[in-house]
Formats: structure tokens, C-alpha cells, sequence
């Protein structure tokens, strides 16, 4: 079957309540998820998140995550979107199991809040010293002898992240990043931010059993009503199992867009709405290239659209 | 100070500057709408338009400031160039 159009829930990134609030209390699509997500919390998911400290946190990630689907909702009433098949990089993940009705609503906030808990206890004990340093300009074979240099010193560390060309995410130790940043900048590459906590490798295996064992197995995946390109390996998924798989090998197992990218070229696809706050997926140049992007975010939804004449 | 193609490229990667504000030595830039992929993009126009490479300590976030500190590394590279 060939397919058309994508729609993709970025990876989370950062977002002030100052850009979205407003959003979430006054457009309609959003306060209908609002109050769901209320609910499904038994707490106000817009005073927490005014009210939260940190970039991450859970009311964050709910927020993001209710922002996200409203963002879709949006561009499929207002910009002319019918997606045909749906991705969701990293944290993206969960905003399309819930737009695929893999998961009812209310069952994918809570998975997303109790996901954000565990997340929190589980660094809060493990890990500590470890973070994912991002940066772009780097090359496979520039990069590639650098990294056999921490693998010489015996120095762990995975590439946690591939986003473009060049373009990497890799979790190590924090006592290497500085010499890793002064590496990446003799090859002319741009080392950009590190995230505590680190994210996406094998190293974490504990974690996927842990949020399997606490939170995933507690739920029950639908087979999804379009299909779900798994951002691990580009692979089509059909399944609750398989979107279940998806979600859990999102701990310990890399997240690869070139290869989400390369399927969805390969299966016809032209165009891309990239629904939620985003800077990264929908504006890299393998996407930009690659597709028209179709861009959803809140600050758009908010703005005032000529309304058309009623033929 | 720096010259009006210098001002033109940055310019397009500010979306939060107006076009009749002036772009100050030091406003912070990503107050003015640089944000971690427009440094990237920003940093490729930039080495195309001034046939320069940005390398070791220019690659820092420091450099990405402000206008200031960007176009005295800029500069720099230049004076390198052709001393």
C-alpha cells in the first residue's frame, strides 16, 4: 500500500509554560484533552505544570504530551491533514499510541505520568554520572575514531540518538564530556547541549524491566487504527504487541530518524505534519528535503484564520 | 562593526527581531529567536558566504552569544585568512 501523508509527535524538547498556556485554557481542542488528562490525573495537569520546576518535569511530559495530540487534532480539522500513517520519535512515542488508538486516552495519560515516575526514581539511583551530549557537523568516519578512542581508554558510552547526517546523540560519562566536546571541535563539529537524564541505550536495560514491570504490563495495546513507523528501525507496526515492544525497547535500545525518515520515503509518503512543539524533527534537513512538513503547533492554532465563505 | 552582509545572514535566524530594530552588539540572540538548529544552519551560511571554517574554541555556545561575539570570531577567521 502506498501512503501520503505522516503524521509525527516529536521527541520532547524543553517548552515554557509562557508558550503554551494560554493553549491549554483557552483553545477548545486542548481544553477537551485538558480535562480528560484532568481527570485521568485526579490533579489540575494545568496548575502543575505552572506551577513545576525543571524542564522534565511529569506535569511537563503530560503537557507535552496532551499539547501534542491537541496539535493534531488541530491540523486535521484546520490544515487540510489526513494522515495515513504516524510516527513518533522518543516521547513522541506515546502521543501516538494515543492518536492510533493503541491506548485510550485517559489510559496514555496516565502510562505517560507513571512513565515520568519511574523514570524519576530510577535515576534518582542510577546513572548519576551519566548524560547525553548532543552535536551536529560530525561525519560516521570523523566521528567513528573518536568514539574507538573512549573505547581504547575503556570508557563506556553509546550512541544514544542518530537524527541526521552528522547530527548524534551520545550518552557518557559526564567526567568525558569535556574532552569529547574538545574532540568533536577539532573535526569542525558543534557540540550543542547535554540532558540529564541520559536516555535511549542498552546500559539501561533495569529500566525497561523496571517500567515494564510497574507501569506497561498494567496496560493493554490495541491493534493501532493506522500504521506505526517504530522509531528504532523504520519498521512498520501493525499491533498492540508490536507498539507495546515499540514503547519498552524505547529505554534501552537507540532511536534512529534517518531510518523513520528513509521508511516513510519508501512507503510514498510526501508529506509530513509534525503535530506539537517542535524544533528538531520537522526542520532537520533529511525531513525538509525529504517531505513537504506540515508544521501544528500551538502558537499557530492560537492565531486568528480567516475564516473561509461558506460556498 | 560588522558588515551588512554579516547583519543580513543573522538577521534571517532572529525571528523575534523586527526588521526596523536594530541589532545590538549585545542582546542576547537566543532572546531574539536563536534557538540550537538555527545556530547550525546560521553557522553553514555563514562559512559559505565568508569561505571560512569554524573550528576548536569557535565552536562553543559562547560564540553564538551575541551578535558581538559572532562577528568578532568571524572577523578573526578572516584576519587569519589573509594575514
Amino acid at each position: 500500500m502506498a501512503y501520503d501523508t505522516a503524521l509525527v509527535f516529536p521527541g520532547m524538547g524543553p517548552v515554557p509554560f509562557a508558550d503554551v498556556g494560554r493553549f491549554m485554557v483557552a483553545h477548545p481542542v486542548a481544553r477537551e484533552l485538558v480535562a480528560v488528562a484532568d481527570d485521568a490525573l485526579g490533579y489540575s495537569l494545568v496548575d502543575a505544570f505552572r506551577r513545576s520546576e525543571g524542564d522534565y518535569s511529569e506535569a511537563a511530559q503530560v503537557a507535552f504530551f496532551v499539547n501534542c495530540l491537541a496539535s493534531a487534532y488541530w491540523a486535521v480539522e484546520h490544515l487540510d491533514v489526513t494522515p495515513d500513517i504516524v510516527a513518533g520519535p522518543s516521547f513522541g512515542e506515546k502521543a501516538a499510541l494515543a492518536y492510533t488508538g493503541a491506548l485510550e486516552l485517559p489510559d496514555a495519560v496516565r502510562l505517560t505520568a507513571e512513565i515520568a515516575r519511574c523514570l524519576e526514581s530510577y535515576f534518582a539511583a542510577h546513572h548519576k554520572d551519566i548524560v547525553t551530549l548532543s552535536f551536529v557537523r560530525a561525519p560516521s568516519e570523523e566521528l567513528d575514531p573518536i568514539l574507538a578512542e573512549l573505547d581504547d581508554a575503556g570508557e563506556w558510552h553509546e550512541i544514544s540518538c542518530h537524527i541526521d547526517d552528522g547530527f548524534w546523540m551520545v550518552s557518557l560519562a559526564e567526567h568525558r564530556v569535556e574532552w569529547l566536546r574538545e574532540r568533536l571541535r577539532g573535526i569542525g563539529s558543534l557540540p550543542l547541549y547535554t540532558m540529564r537524564p541520559p536516555m535511549h541505550a542498552s546500559v539501561f536495560a533495569p529500566l525497561r524491566a523496571k517500567a515494564e514491570r510497574e507501569v506497561v504490563s498494567r496496560y493493554t495495546f490495541a491493534d493501532p487504527s493506522l500504521p506505526v513507523v517504530a522509531d528504532q528501525d523504520g519498521r512498520l507496526l501493525h499491533t498492540g504487541e508490536e507498539l507495546r515492544t515499540m514503547l519498552l525497547d524505547g529505554f534501552d535500545h537507540a532511536m534512529n530518524w534517518p531510518s523513520v525518515t528513509t521508511a516513510l520515503r519508501d512507503a510514498g509518503v510526501r508529506r509530513m505534519c509534525v503535530a506539537g512543539p517542535d524544533s528538531l524533527f520537522g526542520r532537520v534537513p533529511r525531513t525538509t528535503r525529504t517531505f513537504e512538513v506540515v508544521a501544528a503547533h500551538p502558537r499557530l492554532a492560537m492565531t486568528p484564520r480567516r475564516r473561509t465563505r461558506a460556498a | 562593526m560588522w558588515d551588512d552582509q554579516f547583519e543580513q545572514i543573522l538577521r534571517t535566524f532572529l525571528p523575534f527581531l523586527p526588521p526596523q530594530e536594530p541589532l545590538t552588539t549585545d542582546d542576547e540572540l537566543k532572546d531574539l529567536g536563536l534557538d540550537s538548529l538555527g545556530m547550525v544552519q546560521l553557522l553553514g551560511t555563514l562559512e559559505d558566504a565568508y569561505q571560512v571554517r569554524f573550528r576548536d574554541s569557535a565552536l562553543t555556545m559562547g560564540t553564538f552569544r551575541s551578535a558581538g561575539t559572532l562577528w568578532e570570531t568571524v572577523e578573526g577567521m578572516l584576519q587569519r585568512t589573509t594575514s
